[in-house]
């Protein structure tokens, strides 16, 4: 199995704070990875510093070679990501986030039929195309976010808390999407707090703790973890482990 | 006579509006006050004034106006490289940007009035004559001339704003700047494309006001000022509610002059500025921009 991103003792400071201090994590191509943790666990930041929106040490390696730190050429290269809650831009209409999104895309042949894929992936957002974003609801703007991202034909999808603030069966969606934009050829990295869901769906799965890996496997495997049943599932250690 | 008074306004509130767009394209997307834009104005309209002056045959009026508006672009990145570039780098907080731009301004009225003095400088005509008739309704060249070309920058600009993709950048970075970078926007070309905006205006909207009311040091920081109370009242950082502001600021200015004289006019125009922002803080365009001035 080939990795399309190899990140080597990686290291992030806020000022004299370390965040994250020296982590291993191998992104396989073509496959779901999940990165899963509690809050202010680093998470965040780490796809933070491989966007380079925050500065980072180490090696971050990309297709055979190391990856930029402007944050505006990783995204040329093909490294995309949706960032936490959404932030679509209010103010705009949902074309223009979606135009936006395709910035570095320069033929407009191109920008048109992804404009067009979009549309049919979630045809709500063509029934509002001429909206202002910010009036959109929860859900929706989550599916703009996505859909914006798919937008400039990434290599790599990362996703920052997709499920965050949505309802059930809105998160249901949005992880059926995802699982079905994975199946396209994007390699997806997934930063969730909903372990239960997400790790479901993953090939493989890293548990992050104050900037740290505590924990690596596949998906399946992490599920079953009584480490991780106790700390991120909510199933109580003296419970029989069959009947969660 | 009203119609004329109401071109005359119009026109003026052009200008005004070519003013609040360059200081409001500033502000949209750095978010502080460029009072750096009112020394620009006045650097300009010299420049503009001793080019025009610099051939035996004067040059025609687009050419002036084009130099003029290079010299602007020049002179923006000028005071981006000398004042504004370490702040950004730095990261530093909205208050140094903002006495950065009021240093550069107050040093280069200062600058033209060591080189050129305090006197005022008469623009060369561009007409022979001052005035046409259409129908028998007396128009003033200067004024209709200053009209048209001001509203064609306008609609240029809109267009420009919102219909291009550097213009999509720009409104992306001005409503959140780190979103914008992870579409893959360059902030530093946005940052350059916005002061060229800013520069070209200040050189355009310089040698308008150099024809309308003559050159001196203060002209720009004066118009400036004009163009701060429009974009205020239009609701910082939207242009099209600065536009609109300027022009009523221009018609309101010139029916008082007309009327009251032009003492009263200031008093009025702030009084305006005043009681509108107690009855409505976010402007005519509704947004309220965080962290003012």
């Amino acid at each position: 199995m080939s990795h399309i991103l190899e990140i080597r003792n990686l290291k992030i400071n806020y000022g004299v704070h370390e965040a994250v201090h020296g982590l291993d994590m191998d992104i396989a191509e073509g496959k779901i990875t999940a990165i899963i943790g509690s809050n202010g666990a680093g998470k965040t930041t780490i796809i933070n510093a491989i966007s380079g929106i925050v500065k980072r040490e180490g090696t971050v390696i990309y297709r055979g070679r190391p990856l930029t730190q402007k944050a505006h050429r990783v995204v040329r290269e093909g490294v995309v990501q949706v960032p936490e809650g959404r932030r679509v831009f209010a103010g705009l209409s949902v074309e223009e986030n979606l135009r936006l999104g395709a910035y570095t895309v320069r033929d407009k042949k191109q920008i048109q039929k992804l404009l067009e894929q979009q549309y049919e992936l979630f045809p709500r957002l063509e029934e509002r195309k001429r909206q202002d974003a910010g009036t959109l609801s929860g859900g929706e703007q989550q599916m703009l976010a996505i859909s914006r991202g798919l937008m400039s034909h990434p290599r790599v999808l990362m996703l920052d808390e997709p499920s965050l603030g949505l309802a059930p069966v809105i998160v249901e969606d949005v992880f059926n999407h995802i699982k079905r934009i994975c199946e396209d050829g994007v390699t997806i990295i997934l930063v969730e707090q909903n372990a239960k869901k997400t790790l479901s769906i993953c090939d493989y799965g890293y548990v992050i703790e104050n900037g740290r890996k505590v924990m690596e496997g596949n998906g399946s495997d992490l599920l079953e973890n009584e480490e991780v049943q106790y700390a991120y599932l909510g199933v109580d250690r003296q419970e029989d482990p069959q009947d969660p | 006579m009203d119609l004329q008074l109401l071109i005359s306004g119009i026109s003026l509130g052009a200008v005004y509006a070519l003013v609040a767009v360059g200081y409001a394209v500033v502000f949209s997307v750095l978010k502080f006050s460029n009072f750096a834009h009112g020394g620009m104005i006045s650097a300009c309209a010299y420049m503009g004034y001793y080019f025009q002056r610099a051939f035996p045959a004067p040059p025609p009026f687009y050419v002036t106006l084009l130099f003029s508006a290079f010299a602007g672009v020049a002179l923006s990145f000028l005071i981006d490289t000398i004042a504004y570039r370490r702040l950004r780098k730095q990261q530093s907080p909205a208050i140094y940007y903002f006495l950065a731009s009021i240093a550069i301004s107050i040093l280069i009225v200062n600058l033209l009035s060591i080189f050129f003095g305090k006197n005022l400088y008469a623009f060369p005509p561009i007409f022979t004559s001052t005035t046409f008739y259409i129908g028998s309704i007396r128009f003033s060249s200067i004024d209709t001339l200053i009209l048209f070309v001001s509203l064609a920058i306008l609609t240029f600009l809109i267009l420009l704003i919102n219909r291009t993709r550097i213009g999509l950048a720009i409104r992306s970075v001005a409503i959140n700047s780190q979103t914008s970078r992870l579409m893959g926007v360059n902030p530093d070309v946005t940052i350059m494309t916005v002061f060229a905006i800013a520069g070209a205006l200040a050189g355009i909207s310089g040698v308008l006001l150099a024809m309308k009311l003559s050159v001196y040091p203060t002209l720009g920081s004066q118009m400036m000022l004009k163009g701060f109370v429009a974009s205020v009242v239009g609701g910082l950082g939207s242009l099209g509610g600065a536009i609109i502001a300027a022009i009523f600021l221009g018609v309101i200015e010139i029916y008082i002059t007309y009327y009251l004289g032009s003492l009263s006019t200031p008093i009025v125009t702030f009084g305006l500025m005043l009681i509108f922002l107690a009855v409505r803080p976010v402007g005519v365009a509704g947004k309220f921009a965080q962290e003012k001035v």
